[in-house]
């Protein structure tokens, strides 16, 4: 795990916070995660912030309704919609437009998010993070003061051993583990059944294996694809729908585990 | 949370004279380590891969490579490593605490090397 330039740990001090959303597969539903994660914190009074460090990818603007570039001239990062600040790389490049950066690229584009734009006081920021273990998570576990990651899978196996992976990269890094949610969990159908479409109990399985809470189960919802290419996520849309319910005790656990947590003592330095 | 509470952590860091460091760490142990043998276990790609090469006899020292070691600055790198940027320019190599214990060279770890 090299470093890709000088880094200093960033001050964050008006962020009291910060919590990455990670797997290591991609496709699982991480920037669905986080986006109604942050809106489920946002909705027990907290100030949230959400950032997208999907470098090569943004999912954010599509999710949260804000289409085209940001004339920062007129607009001020990060955005506020919502109730929420949410910076993405996706308000500085077109949709249509590929972002083809090494690493040292992403590392630089992250820490501006994080040092050069005014996020004011936040309780929380929710980071998206990109899929896998490369040059984002690096950037934001050595240089970002992380109170502590949610790993998100799907219930199959070929998502539980790139989750695995996840889970391997905090430990290594030292950054505290949240918990697991299972994403997809499983799907009520119009007859009031419930149908394993993914298998299912995947995400507790793991929990057990890593010795970490297991956070909840997502349900699969056609109302989650829809809400979320409106640009309006399922907990704002549908309040009432279980999904819904699903994330709003997701932040109520998540805010559990952090108030149990211990946080990781600073290492000594080392005068020369 | 069994797996959030990470178990090896140093208590202290101290310089040993020019040429040591040396780390208490939180089970009590007191580790050693020469800058010499931190700088040659320097675990970045580059000098993994050097390391890797077979050695070249006409290899011509440089300047740089007849200065003792010694670090420059040496950084906590989020929760989990130290950063240490050395007299001769190279800065690239993170070394986790698991590697600074591994590479310890006090005299218990070194008779549980020659053993195993």
């Amino acid at each position: 795990m090299q470093p890709q330039a000088t880094m200093p740990k960033l001050s964050l001090p008006n962020i009291r916070t910060i919590i990455a959303v990670a797997s290591g597969k991609g496709g699982v539903g991480k920037s669905t995660v986080s986006a109604n994660l942050a809106l489920a914190l946002a909705a027990g009074g907290n100030k949230v912030g959400l950032m997208d460090a999907d470098i090569y990818g943004p999912s954010m603007p599509t999710m949260m309704g804000i289409n085209g570039v940001i004339d920062q001239a007129t607009t001020p990062l990060p955005l506020e919609k919502y109730g929420l600040k949410i910076m993405s790389m996706g308000f500085l490049v077109p949709p249509t437009q590929a972002v083809i950066w090494r690493g040292p690229m992403v590392h630089r584009a992250l820490t501006q998010f994080l040092s050069d734009l005014d996020w004011g006081v936040l309780d929380y920021l929710v980071i998206d993070l990109p899929p896998g273990t490369g040059d984002a998570q690096l950037t934001l576990t050595q240089t970002v003061p992380l109170n502590g990651s949610v790993i998100v899978t799907t219930p199959q196996e070929v998502s539980m051993i790139d989750a695995r992976k996840g889970i391997e990269m905090f430990k290594q890094v030292r950054v505290p583990i949240l918990g697991i949610i299972e994403n997809m969990s499983y799907f009520i159908g119009d007859d009031g059944k419930r149908y394993e479409i993914f298998r299912h109990g995947g995400g507790a399985k793991l929990a057990q294996e890593y010795s970490v809470p297991f956070l909840g189960e997502i349900p699969i919802d056609p109302k989650v694809a829809e809400s979320g290419d409106e640009g309006l996520p399922i907990v704002l849309k549908h309040p009432e729908s279980l999904v819904s319910k699903a994330y709003m005790a997701l932040a109520k656990s998540v805010i559990s585990e952090l108030g149990t947590m211990v946080a990781p003592k600073e290492l000594p330095k080392l005068e020369l | 949370m069994t797996e959030n509470n990470f178990a090896l952590f140093p208590n202290s860091l101290k310089k040993q004279g020019d040429d040591s460091l040396l780390i208490d760490w939180n089970d009590g142990h007191q580790g050693i380590l020469g800058w010499k043998h931190l700088r040659g276990n320097c675990p970045c790609a580059t000098c993994r891969d050097e390391r890797d090469k077979p050695a070249n006899p006409f290899h011509i020292l440089k300047p740089s490579e007849l200065v003792q070691p010694a670090p420059t600055s040496l950084v906590p790198v989020g929760h989990y490593a130290y950063r240490i940027v050395w007299n001769d320019g190279h800065d690239s190599g993170i070394y986790t605490l698991e590697s600074l214990r591994a590479l310890c060279q006090c005299q218990e770890c070194i008779a549980k090397k020659t053993t195993t």
